[in-house]
């Protein structure tokens, strides 16, 4: 069974300049942030999605997570439509965003998750128990009666995973998860990912890491303005059948975890980027 | 179905408000000194003014007290909630609630709740200090009617709230509706009886459910009115909230469908 669905999916953003626009000069139009997009992600598998900025990997989580509605096309979690079924959507969905300040400052780490727990609709009798759970998890227990706002970048980044992790998703979308862990924290973070899928939790990550990838991945999708630009398989999980045939990678086996050198090669391929691409590119 | 009730999550929302609060020490200090201050000063004004302006048929203090401090809450209620919702536009907090297994109008209501709740503290030490500090006899109050029209009041207030937040969500400027409160605060009878303004603007004040709160309030505490008495009040603020309610919760979801479609629920 299908955990997540796109079915050619598009996501616009109008740009609306202000009035008496002429003393400035603000852009018009719309950006196209997904183009009619399918994917599919079955139950228990890992997906990542690389990209460069702008490519569309955070409005892909946002769709999943029914903070925004698709323009074109349909997003369904576990069967259940996200614009028809957004409350039984929300209930599968543990989204854990990039944006680490969105915690009440002046609460501490345990005071937060409390509050998001009782919204969760976490029973009171297993409240407790899951706060600590998850606390312990994220490696943050010694830290749980300190003010949030007293966090370092890292801190808040994996009380965003605890905080996503509460209502035990089905479905766990992290968002550069491990961009502000220290570089032990976020190897000791990816068997801990993999750990959650063995419990049937289905993943959906978005990195610009390639080692994050390689060791997280079942699949690996990559973006590039909005549009699926390749898709691959990997690792014992992972169906082979769901790779297509005309996309680049598409022949490599399926049967291991990837290495590093593969994972960048698959992008580099798919993204077309070589050693004459500008510095920096956001697609705008 | 929910495994947590409604109680269980306003209580949530209120426990997070308070220690919001009270963690920021010296305004929480300073927030209970400004009460105290506003409160001598109205003693004073009423002082200089003298015994014979009785408006309404009471001494002008407790007129000031009610009015003021009754307006003072409603008011500062709408901007306590407004103040939360761009605070969680601005950290991102409020894409995080919206996605919680809690329906968006539910939490926003309950939220609105949590911030008129945290000013009924002000009011009540608004009112302590002004009845027993400065000894204003209460003669008779209809303690049924108070709870009526504070109810009412509340409800309408609530749902002013939600407006005021759906406009932020909007249009990011839910100040329109403080700034609408507020230009019409001297037609609602706050600091002067409403009789003492020409008849077209008095037919306006009466529009203004937060004139009727006022009027009622007084009657009610300071007269001693039955209920009976208290009906026009009554049903005005019942119909206003009748139908403010329920528009304020359809407004909202309307502008949270409109924001997901065009991704600026976060725009500040």
């Amino acid at each position: 069974m299908n955990a997540v669905v796109f079915n050619s999916v598009t996501k616009r953003f109008q740009h609306r300049p202000a009035l008496f626009n002429w003393l400035g000069r603000e852009r018009g139009g719309a950006t196209e942030a997904l183009r009619r997009v399918s994917l599919h992600v079955p139950k228990g598998e890992a997906l990542v999605l690389l990209g460069p900025n702008g490519s569309g990997k955070t409005t892909t989580l946002k769709l999943i997570a029914t903070m925004l509605i698709p323009d074109e096309g349909a997003v369904a979690i576990c069967g259940a439509d996200t614009l028809e079924e957004g409350g039984t959507v929300r209930r599968k969905v543990g989204f854990a965003a990039a944006n680490e300040r969105s915690f009440f400052p002046r609460l501490t780490a345990r005071e937060n998750l409390d509050f998001f727990a009782v919204l969760e609709d976490v029973a009171k009798q297993e409240r407790r128990a899951r706060v600590e759970e998850k606390l312990r998890l994220t490696g943050l227990a010694d830290a749980g009666d300190t003010l949030v706002m007293k966090f370092s970048s890292g801190m808040y980044q994996r009380l965003g995973v605890a905080r996503a992790l509460l209502k035990n998703p089905e479905v766990l979308l992290l968002d550069e998860p491990t961009r502000s862990l220290d570089p032990g924290s976020a190897l000791r973070f990816w068997p801990f990912v993999r750990e959650l899928l063995s419990g049937g939790t289905t993943l959906v990550l978005t990195t610009h890491n390639f080692q994050e990838a390689a060791a997280v991945a079942d699949r690996i999708v990559v973006l590039r303005r909005g549009e699926v630009r390749s898709e691959r398989a990997f690792g014992l999980g992972a169906s082979a059948d769901l790779r297509s045939a005309d996309l680049p990678g598409a022949d490599l086996p399926s049967n291991r975890r990837p290495s590093i050198d593969e994972v960048k090669a698959f992008y580099f391929q798919a993204t077309g980027d070589g050693e004459d691409a500008p510095a920096f590119e956001t697609a705008l | 179905m929910s495994r947590v009730s409604l109680s269980e999550k306003l209580a949530a929302i209120v426990r997070r408000d308070v220690l919001t609060t009270i963690r920021y020490r010296n305004g929480f200090l300073l927030s209970a000194f400004g009460v105290l201050a506003e409160v001598v000063a109205f003693r004073y004004m009423a002082r200089a003014i003298g015994p014979s302006f009785r408006p309404e048929g009471v001494d002008y203090f407790p007129f000031l007290l009610v009015g003021s401090g009754f307006y003072t809450f409603l008011i500062t209620g709408v901007q306590a909630f407004l103040s939360t919702v761009q605070e969680a536009q601005q950290t991102g907090t409020l894409e995080v609630l919206l996605t919680t297994a809690t329906p968006a109008p539910v939490l926003i209501f309950l939220s609105a709740f949590s911030a008129f709740a945290g000013k009924l503290a002000n009011l009540a030490l608004f009112l302590a200090v002004g009845l027993l500090l400065f000894r204003v006899p209460l003669l008779h109050p209809n303690l049924l009617g108070v709870g009526l029209i504070f109810v009412l009041s509340l409800a309408v207030a609530l749902a002013l709230g939600v407006f005021a937040a759906a406009l932020q969500v909007a249009v990011q400027k839910g100040s329109a509706v403080i700034w609408l409160l507020g230009s019409v605060w001297f037609l609602t009878g706050t600091v002067f009886p409403v009789s003492a303004l020409p008849l077209p603007l008095r037919w306006a004040a009466w529009s203004i459910p937060v004139t009727h709160s006022l009027t009622g309030m007084r009657g009610a505490l300071l007269l001693g009115k039955s209920t009976s008495e208290l009906a026009p009040e009554i049903l005005w603020l019942s119909a206003t909230g009748l139908v403010l309610v329920p528009a304020s919760l359809a407004f909202f979801s309307w502008v949270l469908r409109r924001g997901r479609r065009e991704g600026t629920l976060s725009a500040y």
